[in-house]
């Protein structure tokens, strides 16, 4: 007989595993794909919050996350900082970044937004490029020895892994209590339909304005977690389409809108990709595009809603079975 | 006067689609809109919940100068809508639906719930059910329900009753009644005849975006030009039948 797990004995065993998958894979390849899962599952939660939860697809987070990643880099560099004094510039920058591109693109309707973050996300990315102060196309480097805790410079990925989970926990949190409050309740009407949340009531500019807001706030902690976890940052890992695009695959595969949905599709992207880096080695880079590409056509084609989407259409009949039986 | 629509226009080019039209409310009343298919009534209709924007001519809402004002700032002054395709949110339950009205007046999440039980009873609704799920005549209810939660003072109702079966039809002119009983000022536009002659005391009836004819249901069908606007120039029969005495 089937047994489908209640959903608190689900979320207990979600828990433990993440607490104790270094312990159960102490390899360091392992830890460092359970960093690079909990990267892109904070990445693509952020991202969830507007481009999921509000259906306002960004297609241009990669500029939250590059101002993210560069903000403690800079500042150690310029300022001799420690990285973790310079995470919340990184925020607050990339706040101020959404409401300057929320502002006007939040007046128009169909696909302007989406487009505006991508034109945004690229000027960025080749301003970068070409801005000496930044290091240019080279980039910046982090502390190479630790002067201290505050330098978050450490030797193996534990401590990075539970950092990592730390943020992860706390922004499903945020977004849990988003989804209960009224502000998530205005964000999925906004989603069906705009002019009926209008019609109710629903300030839907600022409700879209704020998501966004939230949203970049999130991406840019998820840049500085890659900065000083990598202690290295260039215009392209920080800026690059592919760093947008991998958050918008990420939440789609698994469910974008709902809160477990990027923890899903992380979870298949990301080992996927260490797998294909490991079979083909440098020559298979251009792989994570096909398979990118492919993963695009199959959600679009099949399964809109996400593989959570999917299994929770599959639970009532597997029950149905299980009674049977 | 709750609501006072003086001359508005609307003009898509060189196309008048409303070409001044007056609308007085008071308090308390069901008016009906009523013309034939591009009459201009939508696009007045759309005025007046601030969904378009009128080319001309001011509207009042017991007092203030909604004429500019966003669909958002219609609903907050008490004006609240339905569409005539309903808009349901369908990943969200019945219950939820309604909630994201009711937050309007209760910004807290177990007063805005509370208040939405209350609405889906009055409606007939079931809660827990998925808006996805819901046939027509749950859609239409569900429109309504959601506007009521916003606490209207006065309901624009947008052929919310078409496409009813006629037991249905009964029902939803009760439930628009009860509605009307709780102190809702409603405004209808609808092409089901028997829906307006039943429920409206007063009926505007439009023509190529003028104001033809208005009075009471019985004064309206027999007027030359109500019967000219739905059988064109000539026509001599009443195109609208009363219905029966006492069922009013």
């Amino acid at each position: 007989m089937i047994k489908i797990a209640p959903k608190g004995a689900g979320l207990c065993l979600l828990a433990a595993a993440l607490l104790l998958f270094p312990f159960l894979f102490p390899d360091p390849f392992y830890q460092d794909i359970g960093v690079a899962f909990l990267l892109a599952a904070i990445s693509a939660s952020a991202w969830n919050i507007v481009g999921g939860y509000a259906g306002q697809v960004s297609v241009g987070h990669a500029m939250f996350f590059g101002l993210g990643a560069y903000a403690p880099l800079l500042f150690y560099t310029l300022f001799g900082w420690p990285p973790l004094a310079a995470i919340p510039v990184g925020i607050l920058l990339s706040v101020a970044l959404a409401v300057l591109i929320g502002l006007p693109t939040f007046r128009l309707s169909g696909h302007y937004f989406s487009m505006a973050t991508i034109a945004v996300a690229e000027l960025i990315r080749i301003f970068f490029g070409t801005w000496a102060l930044v290091g240019g196309a080279i980039g910046l480097q982090g502390p190479a020895v630790a002067r201290g805790w505050w330098d978050l410079t450490f030797r193996g990925d534990l401590a990075y892994y539970y950092i990592f989970l730390a943020v992860l926990g706390l922004l499903l949190f945020v977004t849990y209590e988003v989804g209960r409050r009224r502000f998530g309740f205005y964000l999925r009407a906004i989603k069906a339909s705009e002019r009926a949340a209008r019609s109710l009531g629903v300030p839907v500019r600022l409700t879209k304005l704020k998501a966004l807001a939230l949203s970049a706030a999130f991406t840019s902690a998820a840049g500085s977690l890659y900065a000083v976890k990598t202690g290295f940052i260039d215009p392209d890992s920080g800026f690059g389409i592919l760093v947008s695009v991998q958050m918008v695959i990420v939440a789609a595969l698994g469910g974008a809108g709902t809160l477990f949905g990027p923890l899903v599709g992380a979870l298949i992207l990301v080992p996927l990709q260490s797998a294909a880096n490991t079979w083909f080695g440098g020559g298979g880079s251009g792989l994570t595009f096909i398979i990118y590409g492919g993963i695009i056509v199959l959600i679009a084609r099949f399964e809109p809603g996400g593989l959570l989407d999917l299994w929770r259409r599959l639970v009532p009949r597997l029950r149905r079975r299980a009674h049977a039986a | 006067m709750l609501l006072e629509a003086k001359s508005v226009a609307k003009s898509f080019g060189s196309f008048w689609a409303v070409a001044g039209a007056d609308l007085n409310v008071e308090e308390g009343e069901i008016i009906g809109l009523i013309g034939p298919n591009g009459a201009g009534k939508s696009t007045f209709f759309n005025c007046l919940a601030g969904d378009t924007l009128p080319t001309a001519g001011r509207i009042l809402f017991n007092g203030v100068d909604l004429t500019r004002a966003s669909p958002e700032a219609h609903a907050r002054a008490g004006i609240g809508r339905t569409f005539q395709v309903p808009a349901t949110f369908e990943d969200m339950s019945v219950l939820d639906n309604v909630m994201v009205g009711a937050f309007l007046r209760h910004p807290h999440r177990n007063d805005a719930r509370e208040q939405a039980r209350r609405i889906v009873e009055l409606t007939g609704l079931k809660p827990d059910q998925s808006g996805r799920s819901l046939g027509t005549p749950g859609r239409k209810r569900l429109g309504i329900a959601r506007a009521l939660a916003t606490e209207p003072r006065l309901l624009l109702l947008d052929e919310a009753l078409a496409g009813l079966t006629p037991s249905e039809l009964r029902e939803a002119i009760a439930l628009a009644r009860r509605i009307h009983e709780s102190g809702v000022t409603i405004v209808i536009v609808e092409h089901i005849m028997e829906v307006i002659m039943t429920l409206a005391r007063r009926v505007l009836v439009f023509n190529q975006g003028h104001v033809v004819a208005s009075g009471t249901p019985e004064e309206v069908v027999r007027d030359e030009a109500v019967i000219e606007a739905y059988l064109g120039r000539g026509a001599r029969r009443p195109p609208l039948t009363p219905p029966p005495a006492g069922e009013h």
